[in-house]
């Protein structure tokens, strides 16, 4: 494979907005009130007044060694020899929701689709759609330059400076948080 | 003729929203349609267009977000920043906040207004029947004639939602040439600030008063963020970033907020305040930093007017006082107040939440105003103003006139030396004698709750019809109950808006108006050191069933009138070729391409602005100082003549408050605000957006989880909120980052968000508008700036099943 691609979420400057949620659903219209691929997760530490709140805008981690995809009864999942992308071929897909269940970040989503019977969704770093300037649309439209995309050593890179370090989790997730 | 109910009205609404959708396709079914001809299976390409407009979510006619817009199939599907524009961090920036991602719902919402519609049930009734627009202008033009020849052009006011294009340019032009000064301005607004700031620091006028934000932020090495709240309000506005920037360099922060804020959480010190005491906090750090000399001796020696009896005055003031006001401890107060005192440059973020939303906002504003003086920070690269210069820029246009001298002095004003029209307000929002051109934005301005008071108690005179342009009175003000009670008394009440909202069922007229994406008939620009950017509104969508432009409607109005010839004739194109003329743009070339760059090819660059002229800076102040004593507005009339301003910084609280008023607080034990702005909302609108609404379903209210289960209330339940003024039903949402005697919440809720099967929230007694919680009792208003308190006492308890 050539390098891996992934993300790196800054958390000293997530300011939980939801603009990478909201760009995610208009560029792939998802319906409102269904899945979101994307989502802010905050954590809470402290008790007021001595309380701190931290965000983390996060999506599919596109691990190194996804459990979605080695437990796929339909190989339906794969990861690109490109960039390690994991997509899913909706042709394939039984929504059998196996992959639910091993994913460890509860990541794989469904939706319904016509006629009955539901689908996996998520986070394909937007190649269905398009990028632009090779970034998916939630990183184009963070106002805050929290979130970034691209080959993992710029990521690590990038999370260095800030004192950030790669997910962890036995999948290797292709996300560094600062 | 078909009579339409409310109900009816939005089922039509929904009809017509359902027809337009099948101009596009399902999203599940599209995206099977794109991959289905990548594979050559299905040959129907999707039309693609790209088209400009400027967004509208965070205020009708804004112009701060430059967008590009695709369309597909004639349907509008993605929006993103325009990265020509300079948008936020500037050239390259394609970045848009929630609400500017989800801008295509406002034009397909099923709540839209299609038709103009005439009242046939009593008011708040909510009965209408369709009517044309040539009716409804005819109509609305031969009552304000008949009004004005039997009560007087003043007996017309309207209503000034936020800083509305529209209504600062052609509706000010209207009032102007029709004869009435009754501007109905919010008071919840940037101006309150500015009025204060020019009292207290100088400046040449409203616009220009001084500036305690930093406006060379890189180089600020403290910002004091109070009552601001730019990651809810202007997220995409270029500041919130900045400020992270700042921080990477080293910059400190100090937030003062009830809530931690999603920067808050970012600060190095969270001074989680009470609201409504931010008077008795600003009066303490004043007390700490004069009373342990962290001042400027140089500076208050030579440019401060009365600092003595300033530093007397504030000695009653100890942290020892403000601690039990304001829930913030004793030491932390010094703490804070010494950082302030010792650190530069700093500079003041003064927000909503200090300077225009509590009793005493005046003099909260002017004591931080003072903090920043006294310390030497004004005019300072780094500290209180002091941008950088930008160079001239390459297209210039030119504003639409107001015609100001239009409106005529009448007697009284010739006698006391007062600006046209001033004598004939009915509700003045600052003092008459204060208002002239230069303090004021665009004219003379009643205040927007004092104005519909006017009704109720006919002093000095009621309005007798009101316009309300994309501004929801029943929620942008305080205790809609009164509101709701002035609109059915009022003789003629006209609302235009893009969708119904709850006054609607009070009007007489009911118009709808075209989003800005419906539209062609606003430019704006934007000027930076790569160059200047001019870019228009193109029509996105055709507009929904009969919607004109708000633009428009004013020129019709005018023509209608007889007032033509002061509006172009009715010719919006004339409009603005006019405002173009001599910027070498055309408005074809200009509504072709939507929008032009003209590259800055002269090598200018910015330069230094003139740092600590302080002369020039406090000119326009008695004896060219800061007023410390305010020997401008002290001892003068206040906005009402019911008493005198006072010379020294006061401290008064909300008309409820914990240590204010004991009696009330032993039945009703904690505090209840509500946030000026949410970054998933515009004001009180657009809980319609689903993709906004799914994110927070329920209209809610934060509270610390420790209070919630004294109560035996979980996260997710309904709670009863009772105030002496009112009660509402909120859903509690677990909140450890905020005092445990307080609870915030937010405003609006009244629309229903049809895609997600939720509901619109009622706005009076038993729903879901906070603004019933608040007094309403206009001798509790700021004297000087009429700013309102939106603070209170409440008791809660779940509400069972």
């Amino acid at each position: 494979m050539a390098e891996q691609y992934g993300f790196f979420v800054d958390t000293s400057r997530c300011i939980k907005c939801w603009a990478c949620v909201v760009a995610c659903k208009q560029w792939h219209e998802i319906e409102a009130g269904t899945v979101s691929r994307r989502n802010v997760q905050e954590t809470v530490t402290g008790t007021f007044p001595e309380v701190k709140r931290h965000f983390e805008s996060l999506s599919c981690m596109h691990c190194e060694n996804p459990l979605c995809l080695a437990n796929c009864p339909q190989g339906a999942i794969s990861k690109r020899d490109e960039d390690g992308v994991v997509v899913v071929d909706e042709e394939l897909c039984i929504g059998c929701k196996t992959c639910s269940s091993a994913c460890p970040f509860d990541v794989p989503q469904y939706v319904e689709i016509e006629g009955g019977g539901f689908k996996m969704d998520k986070c394909d770093t937007c190649l269905s759609i398009g990028r632009e300037d090779d970034q998916p649309h939630c990183v184009l439209t963070c106002p805050v330059q929290a979130l970034h995309f691209g080959p993992l050593s710029e990521m690590e890179a990038a999370a260095a400076e800030k004192g950030g370090a790669r997910m962890e989790g036995e999948t290797t997730p292709s996300v560094f948080v600062s | 003729m078909t009579q339409l109910t409310r109900r009816s009205l939005l089922a039509g609404a929904a009809a017509l929203g359902a027809a337009a959708m099948l101009g596009g396709c399902a999203p599940q079914t599209l995206e099977n349609d794109e991959q289905l001809s990548e594979t050559g299976e299905n040959a129907a390409e999707p039309v693609i267009e790209v088209k400009h407009t400027w967004c509208k979510m965070c205020g009708p006619a804004r112009t701060h977000c430059s967008t590009l817009c695709t369309i597909k199939d004639g349907r509008w599907a993605h929006v993103e920043g325009n990265p020509e524009a300079g948008n936020n961090f500037g050239r390259g920036s394609k970045t848009l906040c929630a609400k500017g991602n989800a801008a295509m719902h406002t034009v397909y919402s099923p709540n839209r207004l299609l038709y103009p519609m005439k009242r046939v049930g009593e008011k708040g009734e909510g009965k209408f029947e369709q009517i044309t627009w040539d009716e409804a202008i005819n109509e609305i033009a031969a009552k304000l004639k008949e009004q004005k020849e039997q009560y007087g052009a003043e007996s017309y006011g309207v209503l000034s939602p936020q800083f509305y294009a529209v209504l600062g340019t052609l509706g000010r032009r209207f009032l102007n040439v029709h004869g009435s000064p009754n501007y109905l301005h919010s008071a919840i607004c940037n101006s309150q600030r500015m009025f204060s700031r020019l009292v207290t620091l100088g400046g040449p006028n409203h616009m220009g008063a001084t500036n305690t934000e930093p406006q060379q932020l890189d180089k600020c090495k403290l910002l004091v963020v109070w009552g601001y709240n730019s990651e809810n309000s202007a997220i995409n506005q270029g500041n919130p970033n900045k400020r992270l920037d700042s921080q990477e360099g080293g910059m400190k922060v100090i937030d003062i907020r009830p809530m931690q804020e999603g920067l808050g959480s970012h600060a190095d010190y969270w001074l989680p305040i009470i609201p409504g005491t931010d008077g008795a906090l600003a009066l303490a750090i004043l007390n700490v930093i004069i009373g342990e000399d962290l001042y400027d001796h140089d500076f208050v020696e030579n440019w401060c007017l009365g600092f003595d009896e300033l530093a007397e005055h504030v000695k009653q003031f100890p942290p020892s006082w403000a601690a039990p006001i304001t829930g913030i401890p004793e030491d932390r107060i010094v703490e804070v107040a010494r950082v302030m005192g010792t650190t530069k440059p700093m500079g003041i973020n003064i927000g909503n939440g200090i300077g225009d939303q509590s009793a005493d906002s005046h003099w909260t504003v002017a004591c931080v105003c003072l903090i920043e003086a006294i310390t030497g920070n004004l005019g300072i690269a780094g500290g209180g103003g002091a941008g950088m210069v930008m160079p001239e820029p390459l297209i210039k246009t030119k504003p639409i006139d107001v015609l100001t001298d239009r409106l005529e002095a009448s007697e009284e004003d010739i006698a006391n030396g007062w600006m046209p029209g001033v004598a004939k307000l009915v509700g003045p929002e600052t003092p008459r004698w204060f208002q002239t051109m230069e303090t004021q934005e665009s004219g003379p301005t009643t205040a927007y709750n004092k104005g519909i008071q006017s009704i109720l108690t006919e002093k000095p005179y009621p309005l007798r019809c009101i316009f309300a342009q994309s501004s929801n009175p029943m929620s942008a003000t305080r205790q809609p109950k009164t509101v709701a009670e002035a609109l059915k008394k009022l003789d003629y009440y006209v609302v235009m808006d893009v969708a119904w909202n709850s006054s609607c069922d009070y009007a007489d007229i009911v118009l709808p108006a075209t989003t800005q994406y419906e539209s062609a008939d606003q430019f704006a620009t934007k000027n930076s050191p790569a160059g200047t950017f001019i870019g228009i509104n193109q029509v996105i969508s055709e507009p929904m069933g009969e919607c004109h432009s708000d633009w428009q409607y004013y020129l019709d109005l005018a023509v209608a009138m007889g007032y033509g010839d002061d509006f172009w004739n009715g010719d919006i194109d004339a409009m603005l070729s006019e405002q173009l003329d001599g910027s070498g743009i055309s408005l074809d070339e200009l509504r072709e391409k939507g929008y032009i760059f003209v590259e800055r090819t002269d090598g200018a660059k910015p330069t230094e602005p003139e740092y600590q002229n302080y002369e020039k800076m406090f000119a326009s102040l008695p004896q060219g100082k800061v007023q410390c004593v305010n020997e401008w507005i002290g001892g003068k009339p206040n906005a009402d003549d019911t008493g005198t301003i006072e010379r020294l910084p006061v401290y008064k609280g909300a008309p409820e408050s914990l240590t204010g008023t004991p009696d009330i607080a032993a039945e009703y034990p904690l505090v209840i605000s509500d946030v000026h702005a949410y970054r998933l909302c515009n004001h009180s609108y657009y809980h319609d957006v689903p993709y906004l609404r799914e994110l927070q379903p329920e209209p809610w209210v934060k509270i610390n989880p420790a209070t919630a289960q004294e109560y035996g209330i979980e996260d997710g339940d309904w709670m009863l909120i009772e105030s002496p003024h009112g009660s509402i039903k909120m859903v509690a949402r677990y909140f450890e980052a905020i005092q445990p005697s307080v609870l915030m919440t937010k405003r609006g809720w009244w629309e229903p968000c049809e895609e997600l099967g939720l509901p619109g929230y009622d706005g009076l007694d038993g729903g879901s508008e906070v603004n019933v919680l608040y007094d309403d009792n206009m001798a509790n208003y700021d004297g000087f700036t009429s700013s309102m308190a939106k603070q209170t006492l409440v008791k809660i308890s779940k509400i069972e099943g």
